[in-house]
């Protein structure tokens, strides 16, 4: 039993027009110790699994239906104050873009400080902030930073002390990197893969970066529409993908290719929840398409250690 | 603080003078007792209704003094209040001089007055009124309640503002629905006229103290529904940002996440507007005060030392000086104003 088991989560929307469905059934389990990626183009719901998961979807969202389990509590169960709990304590989570996650008015420290679930005395609570910052590589001098006086790549260090200073067993990363520049991101990777080992820590690592979660993830599962399309160890996914759309996403990476040589690329748009089509969500860009795509949805199928969802398999 | 009078006199000169005078008026009136010639309720009773006296240098035979001098008035007419200047005595102005024993800041017992003049000698700065009460003295003391009840209504209602449009725009929802249909049935009514039947259901026969707390009270239950329903829409719109988001991710609880989190990011707003509603409650005092609502005589506060003055029109002619408290009402005011206005450019956190 993994230490974070997802069951069937559907999750909707509140519109006028009735309930939007944006996960449409997802199961993901995660190890102790594990780090699997979460991988699709944007508006594919990755977010708002990671969001599921810690409870915190935005209020005209709701979990429908679905289990799911942390160390084998039943999250969804749980009230609001239990949840609170939770959250920070067992469940850390950082986030795309760290300027913003920062409250504009405290310090650096002072933030971290906050975070802390244990009642400590002050002085306790300082120096727990301290051998955090150590760890990120921040100064002491940065606890009396104020968010806008640390540059992108602090101010994420900022947010992973938050984030990890309860010691808890899973961490949700969403993009972590992204707003951030190539070599300050592969600082953040080294350090984030460093501190994951120190605290066997389980990571839910959400990127639209497939090449960076191949190299950062033991594990790597693709999004498509609010459904997972395809799970598999993170290097069997690179070399032999399964499922068309993950094919297409590995096609696209231009290391594949030779210099002047086109890049290929998935034709169509993404998926528009409020009109998906009928059957399996991706059949009008699949250049698989058979009669059965298009009016039934493909079931997950396990093959080996690999789980798919096409009716190609 | 230091930053911040620098910002300041960088920024609105007319601002940082505004702070320091705002400073004077609120020194002035915590050491009121120090500085005042008089206490505020001696009657001087052979000068009613006198006019200003003087400060001079130079004697009839134009003789120069260093330490300035005064003449003493005589009452010539006194059913006109008319006054000649005595010159056959000079009486000069002396620091810490004995007078009439009473307690600073109602703790140091003393009987030495910072300034005054010799035995039988009489300073008016400001003339007196018509119980022949020094004026200045009586604004030194008046301003304990005028520019405190500003300090100390604007505080209360923040307090309920804050709070209230924390709640309501936080939760959102039927909380939000009610209470802000509460805000608007307080701000349905006329100010005033809800100020006057509130002090109209309590009696009148109530100490000075508890008429204060009265007014403080009746004017912080009508301000803070426009406060509460700016604040409101600013927490609407910050409880979507980002750094909510991860304080409850953080697993903050709600009351730590409004009262640290969403009401701080208001206060580049309510700081400015804190001091700019100020000044409303000074005159909301001084208009209860005028129409004898308020603080009652012989306890002075400007509003009330101003509706002698109104009511009676002689006065108003033949005494000028008796206006003077609406001067530093106007005074108060303006400085506020001025520096309410200079805070909503420098307070952005963000700009820090």
């Amino acid at each position: 039993m993994g230490l974070l088991e997802i069951k069937n989560l559907r999750v909707c929307f509140d519109t006028i027009e009735g309930e939007l469905e944006v996960l449409r059934g997802i199961n993901l389990n995660i190890k102790k110790g594990e780090i699997v990626g979460l991988v699709g183009e944007s508006g594919c719901g990755k977010t708002l699994t990671a969001l599921s998961i810690i409870r915190l979807l935005p209020k005209t969202a709701f979990i429908k239906s679905g289990e799911i389990y942390l160390e084998g509590t039943e999250l969804v169960k749980l009230s609001k104050r239990e949840m609170e709990n939770i959250r920070g304590k067992k469940i850390g989570m950082i986030f795309q873009e760290p300027s913003s996650y920062l409250n504009p008015l405290y310090t650096a420290g002072n933030q971290v400080e906050e975070a802390i679930k244990e009642d400590l005395p002050k002085i306790e609570k300082r120096k727990r902030v301290f051998e955090i910052f150590e760890e990120v590589g921040l100064n002491r001098s940065d606890y009396f930073k104020y968010p806008h006086q640390l540059s992108g790549g602090m101010q994420q260090r900022v947010m992973i002390s938050m984030a990890l200073i309860n010691r808890p067993v899973l961490l949700l990363a969403d993009e972590p990197t992204t707003a951030l520049d190539v070599t300050t991101e592969a600082q953040i990777i080294n350090l984030l893969r460093k501190l994951i080992e120190k605290y066997m820590l389980s990571v839910l690592f959400i990127t639209h970066d497939i090449s960076l979660a191949k190299s950062f993830a033991d594990r790597i599962a693709v999004m498509y529409a609010g459904q997972i399309v395809e799970i598999g160890d993170s290097k069997e996914i690179f070399e032999d993908p399964l499922h068309p759309y993950t094919k297409g996403l590995v096609m696209c990476l231009p290391e594949r290719y030779k210099r002047g040589e086109r890049i290929r690329t998935i034709g169509g748009n993404v998926a528009d929840f409020k009109n998906l089509p009928n059957g399996c969500a991706f059949h009008p860009r699949c250049p698989l398409k058979r009669k059965i795509c298009e009016i039934e949805d493909p079931e997950e199928k396990r093959i080996g250690n690999r789980i798919v969802r096409c009716h190609e398999y | 603080m230091r930053t911040f009078l620098r910002r300041l006199r960088k920024t609105n000169k007319i601002a940082y003078f505004s702070f320091w005078i705002l400073v004077l008026l609120y020194l002035s009136a915590v050491f009121a007792d120090l500085i005042s010639p008089y206490p505020y309720d001696l009657q001087h009773r052979d000068y009613p209704l006198c006019p200003p006296t003087f400060l001079h240098f130079f004697d009839k035979e134009g003789k120069f003094h260093i330490r300035p001098f005064v003449y003493n008035m005589k009452l010539v007419n006194p059913s006109l209040n008319t006054y000649e200047i005595d010159y056959s005595k000079i009486y000069h102005i002396k620091f810490f001089v004995k007078g009439p024993k009473r307690k600073i800041l109602g703790i140091i017992p003393s009987e030495r007055y910072l300034f005054g003049v010799e035995d039988g000698g009489k300073i008016f700065l400001f003339g007196t009124d018509m119980h022949g009460r020094d004026i200045f003295s009586r604004i030194l003391y008046g301003a304990r309640i005028s520019l405190s009840i500003g300090i100390v209504g604007v505080s209360i209602s923040f307090l309920l503002g804050l709070l209230i449009g924390g709640i309501s725009g936080y939760f959102g929802g039927k909380i939000d629905t009610f209470l802000m249909r509460v805000v608007e049935i307080i701000m349905m009514f006329p100010s005033f006229y809800l100020m006057l039947a509130l002090r109209a259901v309590f009696p009148t026969n109530l100490s000075s103290v508890q008429v204060y707390l009265l007014i403080v009270v009746i004017l912080s239950l009508i301000g803070w529904a426009s406060l509460a329903r700016i604040i409101r829409g600013m927490v609407l719109s910050l409880k979507e940002e980002e750094y909510i988001l991860a304080a409850k991710s953080l697993g903050l609880s709600t009351p730590r996440i409004i009262i640290r989190h969403l009401i701080p990011n208001t206060f580049s707003y309510t700081i400015t507007a804190l001091t700019l509603s100020i000044p409303g409650y000074i005159i909301g005092e001084s208009a209860l005060s005028l129409l004898g609502l308020g603080i009652q005589e012989p306890y002075p506060s400007w509003g009330n030392m101003l509706s002698v003055t109104i009511g009676n029109l002689r006065i108003l002619t033949t005494a000028p000086w008796m206006l003077i408290p609406g001067f530093f009402i106007f005074l108060t005011i303006i400085s506020f104003n001025f520096l309410g206005d200079a805070l909503r450019d420098i307070l952005d956190p963000r700009k820090w």
